[in-house]
């Protein structure tokens, strides 16, 4: 067995993406004894669990799942993690790859702290892309409370370098001149764990989200509901900050339909089921009504659905909301046809969420490295290349399902690495 | 669902709306996107999602008895936002094509008149009809440049000194009075069996009935108010443009209408006392300048009609039907020849002019002989559909109060 570890280009894995699939498996190659590097494009590592409130179906908080994973990465010597970087060139083939990574400069360095003294000096501010745009930091920031590595960093965007986090930083930890970085890593076999991006709601035109603050999406939902987010957990209508005593789930928001997205999301009937949860938390007699095609409970997962069966203000109502009109009040009332009674059913309600699904990130991007991808942009896995699909990058999936395929991905990345 | 509901397919209708461009209904999933984007649906009961199922699981005689299919002027709106490409306007389409067939009489003519593979018996039949009475009339054969500009086509089918009732009248009239005759009894059978079907599939509760003054007043009165004004048509969304191509194409309709019979009353009626009037009514003439406005209106309606059509089967994929191509052609042919004929007459040039004439007379045949089993026959249908709307929705159907109460 020695033997083969020692054969040519026998090096290491490269996990492209942290997020719960790309950490899963960068730490089973890991702890077996590969070498493996992380990259990902955020200055934080967790993707878009991180961004959760709670998953499903155990309702626990992410850092849950996500803090057991820090750990063993801080305690294992074979990973080298790179936040703030992005793939830029593959060459090579199976075996040995040589890939090109950029990483963007943090313009933070290692000092830091995280005294939040020069959050506080900031004068600038930035849309906060961690939760959608529903608040914002400072040009210099904390990615978010759990963030790892806790570091701070400056939106290059965003800073106009006045110099006064310089001043108030008293580790110098603030590097203004940082520039990008290059650099080259020889691997033997690549993880694509690109993840996914919420389905850019403003394309569903029909329904007008911009015609109204009350028309949000699930992640959003996430965020409102989620302690760190920007109400602080308390899920407020945007805007106005309303109390909602109505909501409306729209299901298959871009997801099954060949206009937008012509496959199912998988995620987003348990996604809407899990919110009504946090609103039953918080407002107890608030009506909540889904809408939707067919509700997705696969497996196991249909016992969380029947939690909602003795739920009077619980309604499922089987049609696709079609238009949204906004009301005076802030409000919105969504249409649909009951595809059961046959009636056109207007629901006044004071949020409406849409269910929107989940677009592959390297949709555009794969076939750039000379990924083989289907027509939506979900990457083929093909290991005698070394080329290996894990998590969402390979199918729209639960967590669950992420962490099982990223652990066969790394299985297959060390099979790939010692042929 | 305590009681099963067993479903009978009628697999002949399902594989007629499959020819007749409702090929992608299978793909339907019933997310009921469509009843919602429809500009025309109304919130009791819209369609066409309902449609889409019935016709999923073949159930014509629903279908056939649901003034909806009728309703809907194929906007397009429920095929643009559709998630599956069901095509739910093509589908209503085809069930359209399929009513007119199923309520056609006699259903021998109406089978005839609904496939494609019959055109060149369909085409045929007027050709022999008004080519033997040409042969016989006396009038076969072509006439001089000058006799041409005189009578213009007033002797196609000869002449005779019976001052009372031309010749060429008389064989027109010949011809086409009881075609006409025809297809109007034919339309009213039609929509006469379509009303009784759809009046038991509402299944009234009120024993009473509309007086005929109430369904000509308060139903077919508006109804067609509104389809003169093409209200509905223009609040679709997706095919708009449809609307610039329809409503010149029915204007000129109703003027070319108003044109003939001011023509049968100026050279056959008049004419009788002032031989005068017997020739071609002069350009200058308030009438013909309103024939020629009209025909050129025919003709720019039916182009933007066919650029519209052509533009909806290559961009968003909907079948290239005969149902559809039938009518378009008709009423080409039937403006082309006619407008042609009175060109080519002025250019004095005989022979070409009796031709395109000829042409001309097959082709209005056409159009009005198998008005009721066409396209055309929306005409009708879709008329009495909207009028059976407003019967729906009124108390004779819905009693305010009821005997139970």
């Amino acid at each position: 067995m020695t033997d083969e570890r020692s054969a040519p280009g026998a090096g290491g894995v490269l996990v492209v993406g942290g997020g719960i699939s790309g950490l899963t498996a960068a730490l089973e190659a890991a702890e077996v004894g590969q070498d493996v590097f992380i990259v990902e494009r955020n200055p934080y590592l967790g993707g878009r669990v991180a961004q959760l409130n709670k998953y499903f179906p155990k309702l626990c908080p992410p850092s849950c799942g996500l803090e057991i994973n820090f750990k063993r990465i801080k305690n294992n010597r074979r990973i080298r993690v790179y936040p703030m970087t992005e793939v830029k060139q593959v060459s090579g083939s199976a075996g040995s790859y040589q890939v090109t990574i950029e990483t963007a400069p943090r313009f933070v360095n290692n000092n830091c702290t995280g005294c939040n003294a020069c959050v506080e000096a900031c004068p600038e501010d930035r849309s906060n892309t961690f939760n959608f745009g529903l608040d914002t930091t400072k040009a210099i920031y904390k990615p978010h409370d759990h963030a790892f590595p806790m570091k701070y960093v400056i939106d290059a965007d965003a800073c106009n370098k006045c110099g006064k986090c310089v001043e108030v930083c008293k580790y110098d930890a603030i590097e203004m001149d940082m520039a990008p970085k290059s650099m080259t890593l020889e691997v033997s076999s690549i993880v694509w764990a690109t993840g996914w991006n919420p389905y850019d709601f403003n394309k569903l035109e029909n329904l007008k989200p911009e015609s109204s603050k009350a028309i949000i999406s699930n992640m959003m939902m996430e965020r409102l509901a989620a302690p760190g987010g920007p109400t602080g957990g308390k899920i407020l209508r945007p805007g106005d900050n309303k109390e909602p005593e109505s909501f409306a789930f729209i299901q298959c928001a871009g997801s099954r339909d060949e206009n937008h997205l012509e496959y199912c999301s998988y995620i987003c009937c348990m996604a809407s089921l899990k919110q009504i949860t946090y609103v039953r938390e918080q407002y107890p007699e608030a009506k909540v009504t889904v809408f939707y095609i067919d509700l997705r409970t696969p497996g196991k997962y249909e016992n969380f659905r029947d939690r909602f069966k003795d739920d009077g203000n619980v309604h499922f109502v089987k049609g696709k909301v079609a238009d949204i009109v906004a009301n005076d009040d802030g409000g919105v009332t969504v249409i649909a046809e009951n595809a059961v009674t046959g009636d056109k059913v207007r629901e006044t309600v004071d949020l409406a969420v849409l269910a929107t699904g989940m677009e592959p990130a390297a949709k555009s991007a794969g076939a750039v490295h000379g990924l083989t991808m289907d027509d939506n942009g979900f990457i083929i896995s093909d290991a005698g290349r070394g080329m290996i699909a894990a998590g969402c990058a390979k199918k729209a999936a639960d967590v669950v399902t992420s962490a099982q395929n990223s652990t066969a991905a790394a299985l297959q990345a060390i099979q790939a690495s010692r042929r | 669902m305590a009681e099963g509901v067993r479903v009978e397919p009628d697999l002949n209708f399902i594989k007629f709306l499959k020819k007749a461009g409702g090929d992608s209904m299978k793909k339907c999933f019933q997310c009921a996107t469509c009843s919602v984007v429809c500009p025309l649906s109304s919130d009791n009961k819209p369609f066409p999602r309902k449609e889409m199922i019935w016709a999923q699981w073949g159930l014509k005689d629903k279908l056939v008895a649901d003034p909806d299919i009728m309703l809907c002027h194929q906007c397009g709106d429920c095929t643009a936002y559709c998630p599956r490409g069901a095509k739910p306007g093509d589908v209503l389409g085809a069930i359209r094509a399929y009513a007119y067939t199923h309520y056609g009489f006699p259903s021998g003519l109406a089978k005839l008149a609904s496939n494609g593979r019959n055109l060149p018996i369909l085409i045929l039949l007027p050709v022999i009809i008004i080519g033997l009475l040409w042969l016989i009339s006396g009038g076969a054969h072509i006439p001089d440049a000058e006799t041409m500009r005189t009578v213009g086509f007033g002797h196609f089918f000869g002449h005779w000194e019976f001052p009372w009732l031309a010749k060429n009248v008389a064989f027109i009239d010949a011809i086409f009075l009881p075609a006409v005759a025809f297809s109007v009894f034919a339309a009213y059978k039609g929509v006469k069996s379509m009303w009784d079907a759809m009046v038991e599939q509402v299944a009234p509760e009120s024993d009473f009935r509309p007086s005929a003054r109430q369904f000509l007043v308060d139903y077919l009165y508006p109804s067609v108010v509104e389809i003169l004004t093409h209200k509905r048509f223009n609040e679709c969304g997706a095919n708009k443009d449809r609307v610039k191509g329809h409503l010149p194409l029915l204007l000129s309709f109703i003027a070319l209408f108003a044109v003939t019979n001011y023509g049968f009353i100026r050279k056959d009626i008049i004419g009788i006392f002032n031989p005068a009037m017997h020739g071609p009514i002069p350009l200058y003439d308030p009438f013909k300048i309103l024939a020629n406005v009209a025909a050129v209106a025919l003709l720019v309606g039916m182009a933007i009609i066919w650029a519209n059509r052509s533009r909806l089967e290559e961009e968003q994929g909907a079948g290239r039907t005969f149902y559809d191509w039938f009518l378009i052609g008709e009423i080409v042919t039937v403006g082309v020849t006619g407008f042609g004929a009175e060109i080519v007459r002025l250019l004095g040039i005989p022979s070409l002019a009796y031709f395109l004439y000829f042409i001309h007379l097959v082709s209005v045949f056409m159009l009005f002989f198998y008005m009721p089993y066409t396209k055309f026959a929306h005409m009708v249908y879709r008329t009495f559909a909207m009028a059976f709307e407003r019967f729906r929705d009124s108390n004779f159907v819905n009693p305010a109060v009821t005997d139970d109460e």
